[in-house]
């Protein structure tokens, strides 16, 4: 996909018209292009004008049930700016501009925002791009099991042998814990990465990924790692 | 095209936010006030369920997906930025979300079930159109939906009424993807240029 293709994409992806990969593929590019993430909130902003044209009066019963679940949901914490040094102006720059964007887009899991910031966000980006680019890249979003908070989503690409993995919202494992991420390949045999979030509850990988994956599954294992999983399966996604 | 674009850009209504009143509910929320997001719930379930319905279009799943919608806006009130978008806003693009979601998983498992039959499921036209009570803002976006060109305004209304996604559309409407693209993205801007900036 060109730059050109991805920037006449903001129209489509407003409207949540994209297919899961291109909306990865787009999402990995409007974080650091001004023109298409202006496109897409103007364009919210008008479907949000459409919306009022659709008005109804939802079900008496559901505000009770809302107020409920409410009553019983845990909130998140707010996003905090890290404080940085003087000499890294520049990428406090793109990271006050990143955690905008994520603040103002925070209900999408936006793949490439890391609130690290800095080069590891560029080369995450890339890695990204490049497995999207794949034309046999596959992507996925791993189910939570038993309630877990937070989203994890995986793109690979079996010919690049290479994979991306996107954490986003994970509550802080205890000290002594770890995320690990399991990938379960056709001769059963598996792959086992640690997994660190960030303060954020953040974490961006990129992975070798052997061919053809049958699974892929995250258990909370202690923090130096775990050989077999002794957790629970909290996330899983069959290919 | 893109500098052009870039050049003309308006930002978007960022003081009319400010004084977004669900975004002050939305913000006191986000401290856990849950009685100013009952409030916050009044004011914009109507919206939120409106868009859910004629999305999912069953009126029971519609009512699930709209409680998913209010508990996930609960759960990331803090993480609220009112320079961004107001929070009518947010809540509007998460509804439309979580009903896409909604139905293409809904599709994707009718499509598994019926591949043995042999039967193509294709989304359905009719009701694009349906008709709910006049109101001043159903007016307003009509007239400006009639400024777009029947292919721009059947393009955009598939996909955001339909739930369809763009390659989904050039089938529905048989033309090219790239053309739907096109019409996508110019039906956008024209609706954008009609409706203004006033929300």
């Amino acid at each position: 996909m060109t730059d050109i293709d991805v920037h006449h994409l903001a129209a489509a992806y407003a409207l949540d018209a994209l297919d899961d990969r291109e909306r990865a593929a787009f999402e990995a590019h409007y974080g650091s292009c001004d023109v298409c993430r202006n496109d897409v909130m103007e364009f919210r902003h008008t479907l949000t004008q459409v919306a009022d044209s659709l008005v109804a009066p939802p079900p008496l019963s559901l505000k009770d049930k809302v107020m409920a679940e409410v009553a019983a949901t845990r909130q998140l914490s707010p996003l905090v700016a890290p404080v940085v040094a003087l000499d890294e102006r520049r990428r406090a720059r793109s990271l006050a501009t990143m955690a905008a964007v994520a603040a103002a887009m925070v209900m999408i899991v936006v793949g490439v925002v890391s609130f690290r910031g800095g080069d590891e966000t560029d080369t995450f980006a890339a890695d990204l791009a490049h497995v999207m680019e794949q034309p046999d890249s596959q992507v996925l979003s791993l189910a939570n099991q038993g309630g877990a908070e937070g989203t994890f989503r995986v793109a690979w690409s079996n010919s690049l042998g290479q994979a991306v993995l996107m954490g986003e919202d994970l509550p802080t494992t205890p000290d002594d814990k770890a995320y690990e991420l399991w990938l379960i390949t056709p001769d059963a045999s598996m792959a086992m990465y640690v997994l660190d979030p960030a303060k954020d509850g953040n974490v961006h990988r990129t992975l070798k990924a052997p061919a053809d994956p049958t699974a892929w599954a995250i258990t909370v294992e202690p923090a130096e790692g775990s050989p077999t999983a002794t957790g629970d399966i909290i996330f899983v996604a069959n290919v | 095209m893109g500098v052009l674009r870039a050049m003309r850009a308006r930002p978007v209504d960022i003081a009319a936010d400010l004084n977004d009143p669900t975004g002050d509910l939305l913000r006191r929320a986000g401290r856990g006030d849950q009685s100013a997001f009952a409030e916050l719930y009044d004011a914009l379930s109507p919206l939120v369920y409106g868009v859910v319905l004629k999305v999912v279009r069953d009126p029971s799943q519609a009512e699930e997906v709209a409680q998913e919608v209010f508990v996930e806006l609960w759960r990331l009130a803090a993480r609220f930025d009112g320079t961004k978008g107001s929070a009518k806003t947010w809540a509007a693009t998460l509804a439309h979300r979580r009903a896409i979601d909604r139905v293409r998983s809904e599709q994707a498992s009718r499509v598994r079930q019926d591949r043995d039959a042999n039967q193509t499921v294709r989304p359905e036209r009719d009701a694009v159109a349906s008709e709910v009570e006049a109101s001043f803002e159903q007016v307003r976006v009509r007239r400006a939906l009639t400024q777009l060109s029947e292919l721009q305004r059947e393009a955009v209304e598939l996909a955001y009424f339909g739930g369809h996604t763009y390659r989904e559309v050039a089938v529905l409407l048989n033309v090219a993807e790239g053309t739907v693209k096109s019409r996508i993205r110019d039906g956008m801007i024209r609706l954008r240029d009609e409706l203004g900036g006033e929300s």
